[in-house]
């Protein structure tokens, strides 16, 4: 389980994580992310490629979330592992990424919390020495 | 925010001045008393008042209502209207992710009386007849076609398919069906998500509660209304469910290179808006209006299955239970409305986010039931405290754009609820005050505690003193359904 924060926040929920690179930032977000949705454990059965383009790496991040949330509440995917790729694009970033995971029930499983969507409020990333820490806020 | 900056108007006013923040176009005002902003002050909600400041065409004042607090782009409690002439701008940050989340309140002709050793059986009826819980799918399964007249038709298609009756659409905002829906514009994974939820309460905030009137304010209106002291009534708070969210997620995306596009300058990236007659604002308004009708179908179909469920329990029709809808309410949307503007007519983009219309007397808009009292507006407590019923009056109409508060507002984070509030004792200290609770996540009713919230007497107390809204009649919750 990836280390998170929360960070206070009058009706959301706010979340700081840490990677030692963007993509592993990336990544320990999205396991944050669903580990507060279901502690179900999906298999790697289904693949999925996506590409996404933003104009900076902290709107990247909020796109990237909301693209997971999107596939597991709009395709019933429920992400695992991530193989993830960022990188510049004329000024902007550009992130490509493989993903596994399994085709997930929500008839036979409740899930935890609702989390509608990660928001551009306040959203940071910043690199310091020796990793990245990000800052969203999510509304529930 | 620098406190120095905001000023006192009156006792239940206060500025931010346009000078607070370079590239303010109006002023923000706070409807709020001496108690009340002392809590404003801890977290960054007035800085987001100033921010919504900023939006280009921006009419009056960046305004927010005494249950304002911290929320993403604009605050909760938050109201702009922008004129489409001027170059006004709408926002789908002013809207948020729950595209009409909103309330509605029937009535009953039991008493307290009749529901005497019933409130557990009547409790997890409800619980058990309505779809609720995070993601939950809801048995009116529709298919692709059926859910594009969902979203062009609201809760007239629900009353078409039979869950409901013609008068109820009369007692709902927009008759429960708003123009200006595309449902073209609306993507396919809003539809998918949409598909499945049709007829669901929902998580977090919302609910369907019973309640008891213990306090009238208004004879007049509440004998007007059928209401008086002892009488049960229903409330239903939910919205548009995932097709609202991914509606809102979708239009976002778009309207951030607006920004470049059209030269805005906003101070938070979830203000991303676009100019009301660009291509990008019709397509979202297209797709917010058809999420607005999934909502108001939404609460419809969840009024009918608690109709449905008292009729089970009572062994009597609904109509003979007197079951008929008082009001139904947007708080979370943004409509283009007649409004007045230094006393002359003028139709302005209102964006509520956590706000409510509240239509005064004689207003045209209003059905003919209510066109002598004024619009029904009704204001949802916490769980272990009370709900009002107020009025909407001409002063609101003339003053904030026909809008006045929309709940009590939180004042504590989730975080801090789960943190400092017992489950248990929780459970015990409601059941204590006569309150049965039915919760599918435990968190949902530790997160959603009493004293996460503002007192809803105060602010219902700052509207009525502003003169935005009148009360009517208080209630008292009895049983509570959560997600």
């Amino acid at each position: 389980m990836e280390e998170f924060e929360f960070l206070e926040h009058t009706a959301d929920l706010g979340l700081r994580v840490k990677g030692k690179t963007s993509e592993d930032l990336f990544n320990n977000y999205a396991a944050v992310l669903f580990s507060l949705l279901t502690d179900y454990q999906p298999k790697e059965i289904i693949n999925k490629k996506i590409t996404l383009q933003a104009q900076s790496l902290s709107e990247l991040l909020i796109d990237w979330l909301n693209e997971l949330l999107s596939m597991f509440f709009a395709d019933d995917f429920l992400p695992k592992e991530y193989s993830i790729k960022i990188t510049d694009d004329k000024g902007g970033k550009i992130l490509e990424a493989e993903i596994k995971g399994e085709e997930f029930d929500f008839e036979s499983n409740p899930l935890k919390r609702e989390i509608k969507a990660a928001t551009y409020h306040e959203v940071k990333v910043e690199e310091n020495d020796s990793e990245y820490v990000g800052e969203v806020i999510f509304d529930v | 925010m620098r406190e120095d900056l905001l000023e006192k108007i009156s006792d239940y006013k206060y500025r931010i001045p346009k000078s607070y923040k370079p590239g303010m176009l109006v002023d923000g005002i706070i409807y709020s008393n001496e108690k009340l902003i002392a809590g404003i002050k801890r977290d960054k909600a007035l800085d987001q008042v100033a921010n919504v400041a900023f939006l280009p065409g921006i009419v009056g004042n960046s305004l927010a209502m005494p249950d304002i607090h911290w929320g993403y782009g604009f605050c909760i409690g938050g109201v702009a209207a922008t004129d489409p002439e001027a170059g006004g701008v709408i926002s789908p940050g002013g809207v948020g992710y729950d595209i009409n989340c909103g309330v509605r309140l029937l009535k009953t002709n039991l008493t307290l009386g009749d529901l005497k050793n019933k409130l557990p059986k009547i409790v997890n009826t409800l619980y058990q007849d309505t779809p609720s819980g995070v993601g939950s799918t809801g048995d009116i399964k529709v298919s692709y076609q059926e859910e594009k007249k969902i979203l062009l038709n609201g809760a007239k298609w629900a009353v078409e398919r039979g869950f409901g009756v013609r008068e109820d659409l009369e007692h709902c905002e927009e008759n429960g069906t708003i123009g200006g829906a595309n449902p073209d514009a609306v993507s396919e994974r809003a539809y998918k998500r949409g598909k499945k939820q049709a007829g669901t309460l929902g998580s977090g905030n919302h609910f369907l509660e019973v309640q008891v009137v213990d306090n009238i304010f208004d004879k007049v209106v509440s004998e007007r209304l059928g209401l008086r002291v002892g009488q049960i009534v229903i409330m239903i708070h939910s919205g548009s469910r995932g097709l609202g969210f991914q509606v809102c997620d979708d239009s976002i995306k778009v309207m951030l290179k607006c920004l470049d596009k059209y030269g805005i300058n906003v101070p938070d990236r979830q203000l991303a808006c676009a100019p009301i007659n660009s291509p990008e604002a019709k397509e979202y308004i297209g797709a917010m209006c058809s999420a607005a009708n999934y909502a108001w179908a939404n609460r419809q179909v969840l009024m009918h299955l608690t109709r449905l469920s008292f009729e089970k329990i009572f062994s009597k029709s609904w109509q003979s239970l007197g079951m008929d809808l008082i009001y139904d309410l947007a708080h979370n949307i943004a409509k283009f409305e007649e409004c007045i503007v230094n006393g002359k007519k003028k139709t302005l983009c209102v964006h509520r986010k956590g706000a409510t219309r509240a239509l005064g007397p004689g207003n045209l808009q209003l059905p003919s039931k209510y066109k002598d009292i004024g619009q029904p507006v009704i204001i949802p407590g916490s769980m272990g405290t009370g709900s009002y019923l107020l009025v909407g009056t001409k002063k609101a109409e003339a003053e904030t754009f026909g809008s006045t508060c929309h709940g009590a507002g939180r004042v504590k984070s989730r975080h801090e609820a789960i943190r400092t509030v017992n489950l248990d004792q929780l459970i015990k200290e409601l059941k204590g005050k006569g309150i049965e609770v039915r919760a599918t996540g435990k968190s949902t009713i530790v997160e959603e505690a009493p004293s996460a919230y503002k007192d809803i007497d105060q602010v219902v107390d700052v509207v009525e003193s502003a003169g935005l809204s009148r009360k009517v009649c208080r209630m008292k919750p009895l049983c509570v359904v959560k997600g």
